[in-house]
């Protein structure tokens, strides 16, 4: 049995029927040949793979003891070890050179938020049961109430999801809304340390949306609009006296 | 002979290789170990990082790793694919000494994965992308994890991850069509969102 190339698609995009769907694997299981056209066509692969790949290069360190006896080969061996790590060593120079400049916390919420768009807020679990569970879990990591009344009762907001995120590990928590047009809002609290300095309301657009940061007794907080022209007023009046500190 | 994969491409990975296995004639087995185990380290690393879910007990996993293999090198028979053996100690360790005391990391993980790792790439976006991918994938289950890991990251075929996982062929590609199935959202919603943003 022969399979084209489109068929062959369809069963690694899941949409093939049962049947056909255990033939290939049939044809996989007799015909290595086979198996390599079809490895070949998968389009996760190559995806997954550079993800992966690109895993920073500071990993793995690991100490060996050289054995205390070396023939010729062995001393070879070292020196190609010690070129491989010279190698190794000037890739991670190079990614550390350039890398880019490093973002805040808020930056990247930002530029996370960007991402929103009323689809993705659309198709939430909203429901009362999986709202207590996530603030019970946002509320342990972060250490401190979300003051969820508040949240709920936000004018013109509904609250759709309380997310838990990490930045350079430490917690942070992303609370979405919807506003009155469908459009994604989100409010983000970050665990920043006893010793992190406070800081007033300061707003500016970043990536593309309004948003107002400040920072009270460790915590750094975060409003953010769905365009760069949101007038996040009302809402920053009741945040701001509600985590005051 | 090359014991590299078609889509085993790290440039420091193959650079080593080439060197090292060019001269594998002549290796004793433990110096041909040795060389394993500095060709494929950073592949054992992935590998751990995502059996454990966390990059220090990654790094640990590691370091058991190597001292086992150099250990059992008198238990090498053939200097080929020293690489599936290596990640087989790997996971033999995992499995029976460190998956215990991680498993409370581990459920952590499925929330907070160390989607930070993401740090190399480029611009933003692409960033934004990769911690996407790299989250849905840690946050398979274990067994779909070790398999997406094996074939798609480390280029094993089907039957060649059968083996190392011992388990028949047919549930490799089970766990792979299933894991395809929960890796498609955030493929699609890429491709979703670059139409947004070219205004298709």
């Amino acid at each position: 049995m022969t399979f084209s190339d489109e068929t062959l698609l369809a069963y690694l995009e899941g949409t093939l029927d049962e049947a056909q769907s255990r033939a290939i694997e049939a044809a996989v299981e007799d015909d290595a040949e086979f198996e390599r056209r079809l490895m070949g066509l998968d389009p996760f692969a190559p995806i997954i793979q550079d993800v992966f790949e690109k895993l920073p290069a500071e990993a793995p360190k690991f100490g060996l003891s050289e054995p205390v006896a070396q023939n010729t080969n062995g001393r070879f061996l070292r020196v190609v070890a010690v070129a491989a790590s010279v190698g190794v060593a000037a890739v991670a120079l190079t990614f550390w050179a350039t890398r880019p400049a490093e973002l805040g916390w808020a930056q990247q919420a930002a530029i996370y938020q960007s991402l929103y768009v009323p689809e993705t807020i659309a198709s939430l679990d909203s429901s009362e049961a999986s709202l207590d569970k996530q603030f019970a879990m946002a509320e342990a990591e972060l250490g401190r109430s979300l003051d969820r009344e508040t949240l709920e009762s936000l004018p013109g907001l509904e609250l759709k999801r309380a997310q838990v995120l990490s930045f350079k590990g430490k917690p942070l928590i992303q609370v979405v809304f919807a506003d009155e047009q469908g459009q994604p809002f989100a409010f983000c609290v970050i665990r920043q340390g006893p010793n992190a300095p406070s800081a007033e309301v300061k707003q500016a657009v970043l990536s593309g949306l309004a948003t107002a940061t400040w920072a009270r007794d460790g915590f750094g907080y975060m409003l953010l609009g769905s365009s760069p022209q949101t007038d996040l007023k009302g809402e920053l009046d009741v945040l701001t006296r509600t985590f005051a500190g | 002979m090359s014991v590299l994969t078609q889509r085993a491409r790290s440039v420091t990975d193959k650079h080593t290789q080439v060197a090292i296995y060019s001269m594998s004639a002549e290796m004793t087995s433990e110096q041909a170990v040795r060389g394993a185990v500095q060709a494929h380290s950073k592949r054992v690393w992935r590998f751990a990082l995502a059996l454990s879910g966390a990059s220090d007990v990654a790094d640990d996993l590691v370091q058991a790793t190597c001292l086992r293999a150099l250990e059992r090198h008198h238990q090498v028979t053939s200097h080929d694919r020293l690489d599936s053996w290596l990640m087989t100690i790997c996971r033999s360790i995992w499995l029976n000494e460190v998956r215990s005391r991680s498993v409370r990391r581990a459920q952590a993980l499925s929330v907070t994965p160390e989607a930070e790792l993401i740090a190399t790439v480029s611009d933003s976006e692409t960033n934004i992308f990769a911690t996407e991918v790299f989250t849905q994938v840690m946050q398979l289950p274990e067994a779909q994890r070790e398999t997406v890991m094996l074939v798609f990251v480390e280029g094993y075929s089907y039957r060649e991850a059968a083996a190392l996982l011992e388990v028949p062929i047919g549930t490799i590609m089970s766990r792979l069509s299933n894991a395809r199935q929960k890796l498609k959202t955030v493929m699609q919603l890429d491709a979703a969102d670059n139409a947004r943003r070219s205004g298709k």
